[in-house]
């Protein structure tokens, strides 16, 4: 390829283009799950369990059967295939059989005319349970003798990751910090309550619409939980009003496919807000155990670093995190010692699943902490520390990944630099009643599914009229990854981005793009949409040499046009084209495909290529910290992300700034204590007061294998958030927080030992 | 029993017979099919269903249907009729980037008409204490600011280019 034809071909790569979709956002005709059941539907509702653990001894549905209105109440008993799903372990049940395991658990449908008559139906229903003791602690649930949550024990993984010999690495250290870290259980809180509506249609196909953020994952377990083969059951993802992972499960499909199937009869379903809160997925609660070791210049040495996950009842991406956790334990720095192990257990809480970063923002908490607290040990800046560890290319992670392109994490840190001197210098008076501080957080974040394939498929079409139509399973939940691949394609057949059409995430017309997760659509689903355009640029090229009769090499595209370059004055249209291949057979729909090339990993030494390509970041927060009512008020945050390239620059600072609101709740405010929590009265996100001017720099340091080197941001926006203001906090109180969140009690009990060490005067 | 209600939404008349528990919101979206006012929570915390009644803006899913007999109703639908022409708040939305999923865009866009109803200038803070009970879990709210400020500019441009003529 010449520097000339990489510059045509960039034309919208790095641009702004407005998101496809926003006007009818705008103007509210988009159209959410909510929106598109008509109103002859009948109304489906769950009747859920109040007991975290028991055997359900009998369910009786005549009163409820009874009540004027009710057409069906369904039960385990009804489901017609495997009852059990689940995107990596199938071990839940779409509708309870012999046992309950969490607050929530579904046990029967009431079917009924009206949302009303639903309710009342099941309020009718008398389920006799046999209470069992109850799990809440994920080390108590591997102890011996512990009750077991599910038949296979009470285990959900482990991932050991070894390298180098940490024992030997720890004996001959400088210094070694050893803390243990604690998060909490997190809601996803997206604005939109899950819901959707399901029909047959006139090929007697199960159509379903749906707030998902993966479509044909959907279709296989809810056809599995019908005994269907897949074609039988059609998902059309509708407007989904944020996911942020709990959207990959399976939260109202199963149930409207069930009584859709059963009834025969169109039927919808909408979780109140509470529902959302208390039966989908949340984020991992993890307990950190973190041993470092240093030498007196300030290398990391060795780390040994102890991970307990609670799962919660069942195992939804469980596993996923289990991994990833362990992996990204070292945070952006090489490490050449390490020791890792990750275990996750279930209990009788609610089920914690993917949620934006899968277990990274958890461990990042604890290795960002514990640079800061090296480096206070060995009298270096916080930034030093960080510089002389993080990766570079030729560095070899954890896993003995050799990382040798796009390493942008040493850029990113010199982006934040001036700035982060800048706000440093700035002291604060003894007197003071409000401190400020500041901190750093940096991370790494690898893109795509862990260790395993994860491949997209997509197809680009010509059509007769010369337009250009791009069907892709990518569900886009707001995110902006449909905008990103339109802009992909556009690009490499010369037109602009409203010159295509895109069919999406709808398993009746398209074929699989994996799931919105793991950061991975504009990478892997990218990567699958460049396939296809250039496969179908092939084609136009040699349909448009034979009929120009042309020297193929010259030819170029341009505004749905083929052109000569070599001066002869010919051109010929896309229409012209589509029509001529038509007419001869030719096909003019093509086929792309991408798997990130990846390696599982060793299962007794986590050695492996778990992941093609990592995105970076670093990230400044300053904050005040008032220590007479240990208010916390973020002043400002400074981004620095390695995006590789960013294709579309506002979509990529729409997830920065969302993803450093996200982990400024993550930090200072969010927390979902189970058997408490059920609403946004008690959960707070933050609102328009909480958050400060947030600052994106934008680094692109190329991934070969991206699509025009992008790699993905989705994640990583969030991860380096809080670290960052958990450091500014110990900065300004020069005493540390080790549990999230860092909520009033936490910071007055921190201030108070900020004080007590002299740190700052208290009291007058 | 069923109450006899008459208002307006977005300057048509209705006239419904409907149950006196049923919120505004429900009335709305099920009844009127104007689904484009949403339902977040149903408890007044997220500001999703934010509707204007009688130029103010209130919760749609804490407001029963029976209170708006004789008011009138403002809804995202009736924010630029025509379809063609964009108002300066959806037009600087898109400028700014303020919308991700959207779904709590249609409550942005009436709390953000209830604030530029009453003043043309609004300070930052007074945008963020305006707009204090809507939330966004997407996009950080710092562009939606950036918006709401734009649209004030053009809509105090436009009021003195009218009062010019």
């Amino acid at each position: 390829m010449t520097a000339a034809s990489i510059k045509e071909k960039q034309s919208l790569i790095g641009t702004s283009v407005p998101r496809i979709g926003v006007d009818g956002k705008l103007n509210g005709k988009a159209l959410f799950s909510n929106d598109v059941a008509p109103k002859n539907s009948l109304w489906v509702k769950a009747l859920r369990s109040e007991l975290a653990h028991a055997k359900i001894e009998s369910i009786d549905i005549k009163d409820a059967l009874n009540t004027p209105g009710c057409v069906a109440i369904l039960t385990a008993q009804d489901i017609p295939g495997n009852n059990s799903f689940g995107i990596i372990n199938k071990d839940q049940p779409l509708l309870a059989g012999s046992k309950v395991r969490f607050v929530g658990d579904p046990v029967a449908l009431a079917v009924a005319i009206s949302e009303d008559v639903a309710e009342l139906a099941l309020s009718k229903i008398h389920v006799t349970y046999t209470e069992l003791a109850s799990i809440f602690d994920p080390e108590e649930s591997l102890a011996p003798g512990s009750p077991f949550i599910h038949e296979k024990g009470n285990l959900l993984g482990k991932r050991l990751i070894k390298k180098g010999a940490p024992e030997l690495a720890f004996e001959k250290a400088d210094v070694i910090i050893e803390r243990t870290y604690q998060t909490t259980c997190l809601e996803h809180a997206y604005l939109e309550p899950d819901a959707g509506y399901a029909y047959f249609d006139s090929d007697g196909k199960i159509v379903i619409y749906a707030s998902t953020q993966n479509p044909h994952y959907d279709q296989a377990d809810v056809a599995s939980l019908l005994g269907l083969e897949a074609d039988r059951v059609r998902i059309i993802q509708t407007n989904t009003g944020g996911g942020f992972g709990s959207k990959l499960d399976l939260n109202t499909q199963g149930f409207l496919g069930l009584a859709c199937y059963l009834l025969k009869k169109p039927v919808r379903m909408v979780f109140s807000r509470e529902e959302a809160f208390l039966c989908t997925s949340k984020r991992h609660p993890l307990k950190i155990k973190y041993k470092s070791a240093a030498s007196k210049d300030g290398r990391l040495l060795a780390i040994d670093v102890k991970i307990m996950g609670d799962t919660g009842a069942y195992a939804s991406y469980g596993l996923a995190v289990v991994s990833r956790s362990a992996i990204h334990a070292t945070g952006p720095y090489e490490v050449p010692n390490v020791s890792i192990e990750s275990v996750f257990a279930y209990t009788n809480n609610p089920i914690a699943g993917a949620m934006r970063g899968f277990g990274v923002p958890q461990v990042a908490f604890a290795h960002e902490s514990q640079m800061d607290l090296l480096a206070e040990a060995l009298g270096v800046s916080p930034l030093e520390i960080r510089r002389r560890n993080a990766l570079r290319l030729g560095s070899t992670t954890a896993t003995k990944q050799e990382l040798t392109a796009s390493v942008g994490i040493q850029t990113c840190i010199e982006a934040i630099a001036p700035h982060y001197e800048a706000i440093r210098n700035k002291t604060n008076s003894k007197d003071s009643k409000k401190l400020k501080g500041v901190g750093l957080g940096c991370m790494m974040y690898g893109i795509g599914n862990t260790g395993t394939q994860n491949p997209s498929t997509a197809q680009v079409e010509l059509q007769s009229n010369g337009g250009i139509v791009l069907y892709s399973g990518a569900a886009d939940i707001g995110q902006g990854s449909s905008t990103v691949l339109i802009q992909i394609v556009a690009t490499e057949l010369g037109v602009g981005a409203e010159k295509i059409t895109l069919v999406n995430a709808d398993t009746g017309l398209t074929t699989s793009a994996g799931a919105t997760s793991a950061s991975r659509q504009t990478y892997i689903s990218g990567n699958a949409a460049l396939d296809a355009a250039r496969k179908l640029k092939e084609a136009i090229l040699t349909e448009a040499a034979t009929m120009l009769k042309a020297n193929r090499k010259k030819l170029y595209m341009k505004n749905g046009n083929v052109l000569d370059s070599s001066g002869v004055d010919s051109s010929v249209s896309f229409e012209q084209i589509a029509n001529k291949a038509k007419r001869e057979g030719r096909p003019l729909k093509w086929q792309g495909f991408f798997d990130p090339d990846t390696t599982p990993l060793d299962p007794e030494t986590g050695q492996g290529k778990p992941y093609a390509t990592f995105a970076f970041a670093a990230q400044i927060a300053e904050v005040e910290v008032d220590i007479l009512t240990a208010e916390v008020t973020v002043k400002k945050i400074i981004a620095a992300h390695d995006v590789g390239k960013a294709i579309n620059p506002e979509s990529v600072k729409g997830q920065i700034y969302g993803g450093a609101a996200m982990g400024l709740g993550f930090a200072l405010m969010e927390e979902f204590i189970p058997g408490k929590t059920v609403s946004l009265k008690d959960y707070h996100i933050p609102t328009f007061s909480d958050m400060p001017p947030v600052e994106c720099l934008i680094i692109e340091e190329p991934e070969p294998t991206g699509p025009f080197g992008a790699k993905g941001v989705g994640e990583p926006a969030l991860i380096p958030t809080a670290p960052a203001i958990l450091n500014a906090i110990a900065d300004a109180l020069g005493s540390r927080i080790y549990s999230l969140p860092a909520n009033l009690e936490r910071v007055m009990k921190a201030i108070h030992s900020g004080a007590s060490k002299m740190k700052f005067r208290l009291n007058q | 029993m069923k109450h006899h209600i008459n208002f307006k939404v977005n300057g048509d008349d209705y006239s419904l017979a409907v149950d006196p528990w049923r919120t505004l919101n429900e009335v709305i979206r099920e009844d009127l099919n104007l689904t484009g006012t949403k339902l977040g929570c149903g408890t007044g915390d997220c500001g999703a269903c934010t509707v204007l009644l009688d130029g103010r803006s209130v919760s749609s899913c804490l407001t029963l249907a029976v209170s708006v007999n004789g008011k009138s109703v403002m809804t995202v639908e009736g924010l630029a009729p025509s379809g063609e022409e964009l108002h300066p708040i959806q037009e600087a939305l898109i400028q700014t980037g303020g919308i991700q999923c959207g779904f709590c865009t249609a409550g942005m866009e009436m709390s953000a008409l209830n604030l530029l109803n009453q003043t043309l200038s609004p300070s930052e803070t007074e945008i963020k204490s305006a707009l204090s009970g809507n939330l966004c879990r997407c996009t950080g709210y710092n562009q939606i600011v950036e918006a709401i400020s734009m649209a004030a500019d053009k809509m105090r441009d436009n009021a003195a280019e009218k009062e010019e003529q």
